[in-house]
């Protein structure tokens, strides 16, 4: 009670102003009115890093390792927003997206049930996807005629292509493909889509959907623009 | 999990899954154990996404889930731990290490192994044989024989573990994810695995086609199905921190006593359990029998050197007995706790200057210290002491303690005293550390992002080079492409390279950082 009647008029801190050192003709540091500035000057300069084989070995390795995981089926794409108008590319560049998903099988014994993403049917050909089951014979009927459709269908091609090495190239895919004991119902819509994709002349990556083309073609033009 | 970590899984996640996995990452971090409704109703991600996130996030061992609290019926519950999700940070310090240790073969096993979560091992084996045959000269390729070796002996000395068995749904499960250590932790199965690395083709487009159309699923069954494998982290640690113990050996004293400390812990590495504190005691008979043999020093010579490591401060070693020429232990917590106080004492130096890590020193070695007494011990002005202790204190790496001669606490009766805990400032530089990094991280990003259309460029030219180059162009078709690419855009692109290699590096440095303040905060945990 004395010392707050005392204290009026005068600085009071909580602590006793003595102990601590400051004495009554130090100026105490101006207060702060505004946060502190974003970066501060620094009054010691940091040390370099170490460079050395080690080093440079050690970060080869991580950028390495972050672009391997860019293209594992790990790495989960959002799907792309729709833009307003459907545009010509977007057939070239959305398959290459979904492939890395579709490829990564998880051991389904160590996940829980309710995890199971079932693929939606397309085409009106209803298949389990669950790819670690073991075949049913349903799915084997409609694995041959999808088997001889694909068969018409390259014979077809073959016509088109060159002669004698595709032939021995597909022996080889008969083959192959009487080996193979599952597949996907929507195969045969994505190998339509693939084999075309794969024809093309043009590197996949390198197509501009021209969007951000225009503008700087004004040199020649004859005539006058409106 | 403190909002710095979390930032930081978030960012990790971010980059090396994607952004929902980040998502999903972050909401489970911040909100504990939900079921799957939750997560879908509270992140407004779509339900396929969120299954295939949890499930990426399940095969890294990053999240765990279990059959929910409230009994038998309700549905599982998944869980999310940060301490694994930093563990992404040091991958490459894994990696190199199986590279030291077992070679190029080794050092594939642990990437496809970190790459993938777990895997089985006639499937890594297989993976690593391929991607060994695609850099060996045309013609030869790895024999499956040789990889199982390196994976055999990766699992010999524990590198390797097999994922801990589902724990079913026992509700009376805890939190922790199941400890590593069961029977069968190390045990390898008989797998029958005979053939050669595979190198990919060149294949016509026809072919490539009917490739794509097959899935490669028909792997004949080798014996191990539902048998998993992945990194254990526990034993590269501890293998990390005998090496912090060696090199801070080798820098105080010399190689010779470093090679000393060397061969006990190499002795003690099967009978010491990870969290003892110190080492079973070896006598120096044994220690003298099991030197390197290209280090013949004579048996009185070694025992100075003994002599030498018990006397030093930093007390790596020290003496348990008389029998057998002496008894000796090398200290682990202790040793730890000094690494730690060094890397706190360096932290201050650098951030302050020298005068103020002096009196930091002094506060931790003295304990308790008035105003006054700091000014005299530590030899500086007062002026400068005040200014330099309320720095500290306003970084809080000092803290006052009061001390009260009378019941009221009244100021001009009670001691204030500076004094400096050193396992509290350990853990707030520790968050310092996570806050750093994630800087580091987010400005990584950002470069990238400002120079976005300058990268894709670049990555165009260079694809279409490596295709003009395979397909066999002439120089003046290279020399046109290349030049496609301004001189001023090359300046560009190589300072932001420069950049990005900076922070990458400055990550894995301050990585090391955050192991030794992690392995100390560990080990007081253990104890106490």
């Amino acid at each position: 009670m004395a010392g707050r009647g005392g204290g009026r008029g005068r600085r009071m801190m909580t602590f006793s102003v003595e102990a601590v050192g400051i004495t009554r003709g130090d100026s105490l540091p101006p207060s702060i009115q505004q946060p502190t500035p974003l970066f501060p000057v620094m009054e010691q300069k940091p040390l370099p890093l170490t460079a050395g084989e080690e080093e440079e070995y050690l970060l080869a390795l991580k950028q390495e390792f972050r672009g391997a995981m860019k293209s594992l089926p790990c790495f989960i794409q959002p799907t792309a927003a729709h833009r307003d108008v459907e545009r010509y590319s977007d057939k070239y560049h959305s398959s290459e997206q979904t492939e890395a998903l579709t490829d990564w099988t998880p051991d389904w014994k160590r996940l829980p049930k309710e995890l199971r993403v079932k693929k939606p049917p397309r085409g009106g050909v209803s298949a389990a996807v669950s790819r670690s089951d073991k075949l049913q014979s349903g799915q084997k009927k409609k694995k041959v005629k999808e088997k001889e459709e694909v068969l018409l269908k390259l014979e077809t091609l073959q016509k088109k292509e060159e002669g004698q090495s595709s032939e021995d190239e597909e022996e080889e895919g008969e083959e192959k493909k009487k080996k193979q004991e599952e597949e996907e119902a929507e195969g045969e819509e994505e190998y339509d889509e693939e084999e075309f994709e794969e024809e093309t002349d043009y590197v996949m990556s390198y197509f501009d959907n021209g969007e951000e083309f225009g503008g700087d073609s004004d040199d020649n033009m004859d005539e006058a623009i409106y | 999990m403190t909002a710095q970590e979390v930032r930081l899984c978030g960012l990790l996640l971010r980059e090396h899954f994607g952004e929902v996995v980040e998502k999903v990452g972050t909401h489970l971090l911040k909100g504990g154990a939900q079921n799957l409704r939750t997560i879908i109703h509270e992140t407004g991600i779509s339900l396929d996404l969120v299954k295939k996130s949890l499930c990426v996030l399940v095969q890294h061992g990053a999240c765990v889930f279990r059959s929910g609290r409230k009994g038998a019926g309700s549905p599982t519950e998944y869980q999310t731990c940060c301490d694994r999700i930093l563990r992404i940070l040091r991958y490459p310090r894994y990696i190199y290490t199986a590279k030291t240790l077992y070679g190029d073969t080794g050092e594939l096993i642990i990437e496809e192994l970190l790459q993938r979560g777990h895997m089985t091992m006639s499937g890594t084996i297989k993976t690593v044989a391929d991607r060994l045959t695609q850099n060996m000269e045309e013609g030869r390729s790895m024999d499956y024989s040789e990889v199982s070796s390196a994976f055999f002996r990766l699992v010999e000395t524990h590198f390797l573990q097999r994922c801990p068995p589902l724990a079913g749904a026992e509700p009376k499960d805890s939190a922790t994810p199941a400890a590593p250590s069961f029977p069968d932790c190390y045990k390898v199965p008989h797998v029958t695995l005979v053939g050669r690395g595979k190198r990919q083709l060149a294949i016509t487009l026809l072919f490539a086609a009917l490739l794509k159309f097959q899935l490669p699923l028909n792997c004949p069954t080798h014996g191990d199905e539902g048998i998993c494998w992945q990194v254990n982290f526990e034993r590269f640690h501890l293998h990390f921190r005998d090496q912090a113990i060696i090199s801070a050996v080798a820098n105080k004293l010399d190689q010779t006593s470093s090679e000393i400390v060397r061969t006990m812990l190499r002795m003690s590495e099967v009978t010491t359990s990870p969290t003892a504190t110190c080492t079973k005691p070896l006598s120096a008979n044994e220690i003298f029998r099991s030197l390197p043999t290209s280090y013949n020093i004579p048996r009185p010579i070694l025992d100075q050197y003994l002599t030498l490591l018990i006397d030093d401060p930093m007390e790596f070693v020290g003496k348990a007995g008389e029998s057998g020429g002496g008894m000796y232990v090398v200290n682990m917590h202790r040793a730890l706790a000094n690494l730690a106080r060094a890397t706190l004492e360096s932290v201050v130096q650098e951030r302050f200057g020298s005068r103020s890590a002096r009196i930091f020193r002094l506060l931790l070695r003295k304990r308790h210290l008035e105003q006054k007494q700091v000014e005299d011990f530590a030899m500086i002005p007062a002026k400068e002491a005040k200014d330099m202790l309320y720095t500290l204190l306003s970084q809080n790496l000092v803290q006052l303690q009061e001390i009260p001669k009378t019941p009221d606490y009244a100021p001009s009766r009670t001691f204030y005293l500076y004094t400096v805990n050193q396992l509290p400032t350990a853990r707030m530089l520790l968050q310092n550390c996570y806050k750093t990094v994630a800087n580091l991280v987010e400005r990584r990003l950002f470069e990238s992002k400002e120079s976005k259309r300058l990268l894709e460029k670049s990555q165009r030219i260079e694809a279409i080079l490596a295709s003009l180059q395979a397909s066999g162009a002439e120089p003046e078709q290279l020399t046109e492409v290349e030049e496609m690419i301004t001189a001023p855009e090359k300046q560009q692109l190589e300072a932001l390279r420069l950049h990005i290699n900076k922070l990458d590096s400055a990550e894995n440095q301050v990585d090391e950082t955050i192991f030794l303040l992690e392995s100390y905060i560990n080990s007081t945990a253990s104890t106490s």
